[in-house]
Parts: C-alpha cells; structure tokens; sequence
C-alpha cells in the first residue's frame, strides 16, 4: 500500500462531508493495519480494479449515518433503515469515485457499493496486504475510511 | 417546457434528491427507475422531456442507456449525474449523446441550475 493513495481518499472524504452534507470533518492519526478492521456499526465496501486493485471501507457511527441521512434527503431515522443504508452506499461510491478520479493514471473501475451493518462487524481485505485507516470526527460522532489498494502487477 | 423526467439512479437517495430539486423546480411528474434496463423499459413506453440518469447502475449502464437512447433516434435532454469525474470518462458520455454532466458531490444549486437550464426552456 503506497502512502500517495490515501491522500485523495482523504481529500474526497473532506470534500463529500463538507458538498453533500454541510458537514465540516477533522481528521485522526491515519494508522496501518494489516487487513481487517474493527469497525464502527455500518460501513459502505467498494471494490476498485485497475492497475491498482482494493477495496475502499467507509465506517460510520450509527449517530453519523442517521445524521448523515438526515442533512443528504431531510428524512430522520432512529434505526439503520434501508434509507440510512442507501446513504452509507451513496457516501462511499462519491468518496472511492471522487478519489478514483483523482488517481486517473491509475485507471481503475469501481464496483456497486455493498453495505454492512452490524456492531463490531469485521471486514477482511482478502489479500491485500496492508492498509491504511484514517479516522475522521465530526459534529454527529466518528467515521474512518480504510484503504487497502496495491498495484496490480505486484 | 419540461413536463414528464424519468430519473435513472440505483441510489434511492440519490433518486430522492433528484426529485426534490426537480420539485423545487417546478416539476412533479416523475418517473423514477432503479437501473439502466429498467430506465430504458419506461422510456421506451412513455414520453419524456428530460431525462437525469446516473452512470454506474446494475443490469445497464447510463452511458448504454444514453446509447440505446440516442440510438432509437431520440434527442431528448440526458443530464448525467456521477461519480465519473475523468476528463476520458466526461469524453465517453458526450460521444454518447449526454446533454450535460454534472459529477459528484454536488452542491444541492448545482443540480437545480442545471435542470432549469432545461425546464426553463
């Protein structure tokens, strides 16, 4: 896992937050695992394939996914109803295309977003080695995103 | 004059931020489809007069939605909303036919000027 490939991850996760939902985000100390991930109680998975290959985890609180719903479509959930899961989705697929974008030399295609609920839910990074966590408070609670992308000829 | 839009997006929220903003333009009669296949089934069976549609979606795409479109001779307005922000990928969708383009994220203004830019016509 290159350090370079998280910075647009970081940017596109600043610039969601702040474009969509009028959240302004600080960050934590980014922190290396090596490829599972203790998560908080829903996360959106992207898969991205090129001539760098991964996948993308965006984490929230519950207390963020609600609030995060709520600012994106004004509708308030007090459960991770299939809106609140529609909008963690919705949130990772801008995040992993916004970032793909931003490493277009790469050239990779990003797959439908999946979401997992659940506290304490754990996702495996198959065989990507290392990844790289970055975690995120904001006004609703906490976020991370963990990005496990490793180039395709490794 | 926009009367009738199908909006074309797998996201339900995005669906529902679409319609919002169309509300907010004026427009209430919408048609909402959760993929490219079923898009092209409701255009296919109703007039429309603007369509907004997403690109990445399951069973078909928005830029083979753009195709099929263009390509059973319509010239109705396609505004494409995506995450597809690559110079190549904009490229793709206007060799496709799209009208406008607008990527993701975007400010809630961004989405209305770009409807009344075809609802106000």
């Amino acid at each position: 896992m290159k350090a370079e490939f998280i910075n647009p991850f970081v940017k596109a996760t600043y610039d969601v937050f702040s474009t969509m939902l009028n959240c302004q985000l600080s960050r934590g100390e980014l922190s290396l695992n090596s490829g599972f991930q203790p998560d908080y109680d829903v996360s959106g998975v992207i898969g991205l394939t090129g001539k760098a290959s991964g996948s993308v985890v965006v984490s929230l609180e519950k207390g963020v996914a609600l609030s995060a719903t709520e600012a994106l479509i004004g509708s308030t959930a007090d459960t991770l109803n299939e809106d609140v899961v529609d909008a963690v989705g919705e949130l990772t697929n801008m995040i992993a295309g916004s970032a793909k974008a931003a490493l277009a030399n790469l050239e990779m295609s990003i797959s439908l977003p999946n979401v997992i609920a659940g506290k304490n839910h754990v996702i495996s990074f198959g065989s990507t080695a290392q990844t790289i966590c970055v975690p995120f408070t904001c006004t609703w609670g906490k976020l991370s995103v963990e990005v496990g992308l490793a180039d395709t000829a490794e | 004059m926009v009367n009738k839009v199908l909006v074309a997006d797998d996201s339900g929220v995005i669906r529902k931020i679409v319609v919002r903003a169309l509300n907010a333009c004026g427009v209430t009669d919408i048609v909402e489809a959760g993929d490219g296949a079923e898009a092209l089934t409701q255009f296919q069976q109703q007039p429309f007069d603007l369509v907004l549609t997403d690109w990445n979606m399951p069973n078909k795409t928005g830029l083979e939605l753009i195709q099929d479109i263009r390509g059973g001779g319509s010239d109705v307005p396609i505004i494409m909303i995506t995450t597809e922000a690559e110079k190549k990928a904009v490229l793709q969708a206007i060799q496709a036919g799209v009208s406008d383009y607008l990527t993701k994220p975007f400010e809630a203004d961004a989405l209305r000027e770009k409807i009344n830019k075809f609802a106000g016509e």
